[in-house]
């Protein structure tokens, strides 16, 4: 694939386990994804069972028939196809509702690989091509990472980059606000014990930016190593101190910690927020970023409005920004 | 705008089919829900939506007066505003009255006088943009068994000839919406009506929901009356008033047994509106111009007016437009 493809991430509308379960649910979201200018939507691995129908492949299989049912129903929704599947290792799949693995387990690696491998021939055939994966566990977990486990995870990474490639799917790590990446160079130490023709880096613009990290810098630093970009707002920042605390991702993001935030995301617009998307749009441009640009609001209250607000957005604003390195969906600048 | 050299104001441009959106909206805010009205700041997140799933222009109501001069100044400027979040224009008012025998309504010529004043002080209002349409309720509501009688019609056929007239010197088009709890609602009462009215100054405004719940079928009464058809309210509806909830005071929209929810996005399931014929016959009839598109109270019993417009945006696009440009049969 050359150029910039536009993406939206279906995971605002997936907000319970008795939400979004309906086909009809859906259809409604994908056709709102493709008015509002997209052209692909991501999905998140989830192990909930049939209660999260777009969750992995069997459950996909089992509500559409078969992976090409699903892709049946995008292509007639005016969508290509899926963008991305993130995938966090930590969720477990070999039992429904189980726990996962922690990629610091060496004996972890053959079962990463095969889940990821699962997902990743999903992936393909549902029209995508980034595996989306949380590289490592959160920051309170381990403290800052060793020389030693920063090579057990690139070594477990590596692995999985290469199974996946032979599905044609590219491996980019997610850094989320809380990883331990964010303690001591985490995230550019492990870029570089990873091979840059396996591994990739999924750049998050809030999860960056709550991080307390710039996300033009992150991306100018890493350009050559991004393979997919996340594009989200964020208003409130998380310290170290705040990320070291214990269980954070309960009582820090989910339940806002001690300052009670009650939102950490927000769709990309001109509003004000973390985030300088225009300068950030112009980055890619001059780096010549190709690949999906997956837009979410991640925790909007109202997924139709932040999907046709970000449109807005993406359409007049970003979409012409970095038009030298590809082009947006035709599906609403075209108009009728 | 139509193909017919009397409909004033075609703007169309080179596309065949232009879609509006009428603004009924509400959102929901940390404080609550609130309108599109509620700050400037609403608004462009308004337009910016209906901009971004590819509408090309908006309707209004022309009650917005007020609010517009206190929001933007002047309605010429609250038209830019709509311009600079990418949509075209604003195409139609919906000029909202409450009718009363007393003082104001079209089948009582005492009051004729006032409505014409009325009239002049609107158009005078919005002179400063150009309207297509002032889109109004033809006949009082209906709160009793003979409705309107046919003196009543003539009466209103009368007074929005003489408005009609006014409105074209302006170089907008007089044009008669009927509610499903209007006055003149049932086919007869449209075909009776439209044989009194002068066809240069009384135009039609085919609202599909609207007629459908009033058992009126939208395809047919719209090629019956194709010729002074000057606009289209698209939107669907999943049940006709089978408990004659057309009497109801105070809005028989909002008070029904029938339903809670009377109107849903085009491209629903269960829509009773077979939209793909009155797309045909639309093509057919040699339309051309702009189509709203109108889904008021979409937020009932959990909808949600911007999932509605996509949805509906998204109909318009990939089944409507596609039915427009088959050949014809």
């Amino acid at each position: 694939m050359t150029g910039i493809r536009w993406g939206y991430a279906l995971n605002q509308w997936d907000t319970n386990i008795d939400a979004f379960v309906r086909k009809r649910d859906h259809e409604r979201a994908f056709k709102t994804i493709s008015i509002s200018g997209f052209s692909g939507v991501e999905l998140t691995a989830e192990s909930f069972g049939p209660w999260e129908p777009l969750g992995s492949p069997e459950q996909i299989a089992n509500l559409y028939g078969s992976l090409d049912g699903l892709r049946r129903v995008l292509t007639e929704c005016a969508l290509d196809g899926v963008s991305s599947y993130v995938y966090d290792p930590f969720i477990g799949f070999d039992v429904e509702m189980g726990r996962g693995h922690d990629p610091l387990d060496p004996e972890a690696a053959p079962r990463i690989t095969a889940t990821a491998v699962w997902f990743a021939e999903a992936l393909a055939a549902l029209g995508g091509e980034v595996l989306v994966v949380r590289p490592c566990g959160s920051a309170w977990q381990t403290g800052a990472l060793d020389d030693d486990r920063i090579a057990a995870l690139a070594a477990c990474w590596n692995t999985v980059g290469a199974a996946v490639a032979a599905a044609g799917v590219s491996l980019a790590l997610h850094f989320d606000f809380l990883s331990a990446l964010r303690l001591d160079d985490g995230l550019a130490r492990l870029l570089d014990a990873t091979d840059p023709e396996l591994v990739g880096l999924a750049l998050d613009t809030a999860e960056v930016a709550v991080a307390g990290l710039d996300p033009v810098a992150v991306f100018e630093r890493h350009a050559d190593r991004v393979r997919h970009v996340q594009l989200k707002d964020a208003r409130d920042v998380v310290d170290d101190a705040e990320a070291l605390t214990p269980h954070a991702e309960q009582f820090v993001r989910t339940e806002g910690g001690a300052r009670r935030v009650e939102r950490w995301f927000f769709e990309p617009t001109d509003e004000g927020g973390l985030v300088d998307f225009e300068s950030f749009a112009g980055s890619l441009a001059r780096h010549g970023y190709t690949g999906w640009i997956v837009v979410e609001s991640d925790q909007s209250p109202h997924p139709a409005e932040s999907a046709m607000v970000s449109g807005w957005y993406v359409q007049n604003v970003l979409a012409p920004l970095t038009s030298a390195a590809g082009e947006l969906s035709g599906s609403a600048v075209g108009k009728a | 705008m139509t193909t017919e050299a009397t409909v004033a104001g075609d703007t169309a441009g080179t596309r065949p089919i232009k879609w509006s959106y009428m603004d009924h909206w509400r959102a929901n805010g940390p404080r609550g829900p609130y309108d599109q009205w509620h700050s400037r700041q609403t608004m462009t997140r308004f337009l910016r939506q209906v901009a971004a799933v590819g509408f090309d222009a908006i309707d209004t109501f022309d009650f917005r007066f007020w609010q517009i001069l206190e929001q933007y100044g002047s309605v010429a400027n609250y038209q830019e505003f709509v311009q600079e979040q990418g949509l075209e224009r604003i195409v139609n008012t919906f000029h909202g009255v409450y009718y009363d025998p007393e003082r104001y309504a079209p089948e009582v010529p005492a009051t004729h006088e006032t409505i014409l004043e009325d009239f002049k002080v609107t158009l005078d209002r919005w002179s400063g943009i150009q309207l297509d349409n002032i889109i109004v309720m033809p006949g009082s509501r209906f709160f009793d068994e003979q409705g309107v009688t046919d003196d009543g019609l003539k009466h209103a056929a009368e007074v929005w000839g003489k408005v009609g007239e006014l409105t074209q010197q302006y170089g907008v088009n007089l044009t008669c919406h009927h509610e499903f709890y209007g006055g003149i609602r049932t086919r007869a009462q449209i075909d009776t009506f439209y044989g009194y009215a002068d066809p240069r100054y009384v135009k039609f405004f085919v609202d599909t929901a609207q007629h459908c719940i009033a058992d009126v079928d939208p395809v047919a009464v719209y090629e019956a009356h194709h010729e002074r058809v000057s606009g289209f309210h698209f939107k669907d509806t999943r049940t006709k008033d089978v408990n004659e909830d057309y009497r109801l005071w105070p809005d028989a929209e909002l008070s029904a047994v029938t339903t809670e929810k009377w109107f849903y996005e085009m491209g629903t399931a269960e829509g009773l509106v077979d939209f793909e014929s009155m797309m045909r016959s639309v093509r057919d009839h040699g339309y051309t111009g702009w189509i709203s598109v109108e889904h008021d109270k979409a937020d009932k019993i959990g909808g949600d007016y911007s999932e509605s417009t996509a949805i509906a945006r998204w109909y318009a696009k990939n089944v409507l437009d596609r039915i427009y440009q088959e050949e014809r049969a």
